[in-house]
């Protein structure tokens, strides 16, 4: 299974809902594949999983969708005691591991490749459903319920090692356009207003 | 510190329209958590590192609910990655509540604390964070008013360190 197939998968069932990305060769194939007003890209490795977390708790009738990695999530494990205390019915989390720190150019192996269960992790901290797979069909049946069932799921999906986001062209739109287009488009569907302060 | 002290924290908290407050408790400031826990205006989310603090009040503030974190000082450093992509690189508003440990007027400064808390401010200027400085109740009203219209006007994390009167 690759990343690409997943999110050829994901993309047409992309309607409302709020998908949060961290870092990684990740974000430019899903920029490029999926251009939601409702994605909001944090470009940083660690911190996706606690702004989904965030985003879910305070819109509770929203979905809110994380695009993780497995470099991303070893950097950030504090999260999953957390995710699962809190419990956010609305959230819905895949981690791509391809086992690999694919960003370093030498795909130097992750703790993932060796022993490291984040899955397990996971449900250890009380995530119920939690789990991994490893082919398309199992991705397609897991990702489906977790779009469509409120309960929270933090599904790990091992993927092959690809470098075919370096051949996308990357976009121009910085950090602070991409916030406001993506915050506007909440005050827009959501019917409120989000940043504060007057002119 | 406190009770009425902490009350008054909590009320102007309230009063500026803060309703969202991530946090890891210490020893200086706790005493609000049960006054935040005990409203129902507030949402809480307790954490088990200041960095996915800051993280999780990012998600809140671009949800819309003005959002606050609260920890002790030892926060600014291990959250400070956090505080530079997601509060100034991304841009999100959010107001740091935070013991100002290890500083002159910390009334439980020691060998422990004085460290972290020479750096601190070094941190936060580094940074770019504003920030002001509390040691006395009188002044609380007017440090916490303005510093959330700072964080809305400029987008940005704010910080308030607590010391002195604070941390009796």
């Amino acid at each position: 299974m690759n990343r690409s197939e997943c999110f050829e998968f994901l993309t047409p069932l992309i309607n409302d809902q709020l998908v949060i990305g961290s870092l990684s060769g990740q974000r430019v194939e899903w920029g490029d594949r999926c251009q939601h007003e409702g994605n909001l890209l944090v470009a940083s490795m660690g911190a996706a999983l606690g702004v989904g977390i965030g985003l879910a708790m305070v819109l509770p009738r929203r979905k809110v969708i994380v695009l993780e990695s497995d470099g991303s999530m070893l950097l950030s494990l504090y999260n999953l005691p957390t995710l699962g205390n809190i419990n956010p019915s609305n959230l819905a989390v895949f981690v791509f591991d391809n086992e690999v720190y694919s960003g370093t150019r030498i795909s130097e192996p992750s703790a993932t490749a060796g022993k490291t269960d984040l899955a397990g992790v996971a449900q250890s901290c009380g995530i119920e459903h939690a789990m991994t797979v490893r082919d398309l069909e199992s991705f397609k049946r897991e990702s489906t319920k977790a779009l469509e069932e409120n309960v929270l799921r933090f599904v790990v999906c091992k993927v092959d090692k690809t470098t075919s986001h370096r051949q996308i062209e990357r976009p121009t739109e910085d950090l602070w356009e991409h916030k406001y287009r993506f915050v506007r488009y909440l005050e827009r569907t959501e019917g409120k207003k989000i940043f504060l302060g007057r002119g | 510190m406190e009770a009425e002290l902490a009350a008054k924290l909590v009320g102007e908290l309230k009063e500026t329209g803060i309703s969202f407050v991530s946090y890891l408790p210490e020893t200086r400031l706790s005493q609000i958590v049960p006054l935040l826990r005990a409203d129902p205006f507030f949402m809480l989310a307790p954490v088990a590192n200041e960095s996915e603090a800051v993280s999780i009040a990012a998600g809140a503030s671009l949800g819309g609910r003005p959002a606050a974190v609260y920890m002790e000082g030892s926060g600014i450093y291990v959250g400070a990655y956090n505080l530079l992509v997601l509060g100034r690189r991304l841009g999100v508003p959010m107001l740091l509540l935070a013991a100002y440990y290890g500083s002159i007027l910390d009334k439980r400064n020691s060998f422990l604390y004085a460290m972290p808390g020479i750096h601190m401010i070094p941190i936060l200027q580094s940074l770019e964070i504003q920030y002001e400085v509390l040691d006395k109740g009188d002044s609380l009203e007017d440090k916490i008013k303005g510093a959330v219209k700072m964080m809305h006007a400029i987008k940005q994390p704010v910080a308030l360190l607590f010391t002195g009167e604070f941390t009796a």
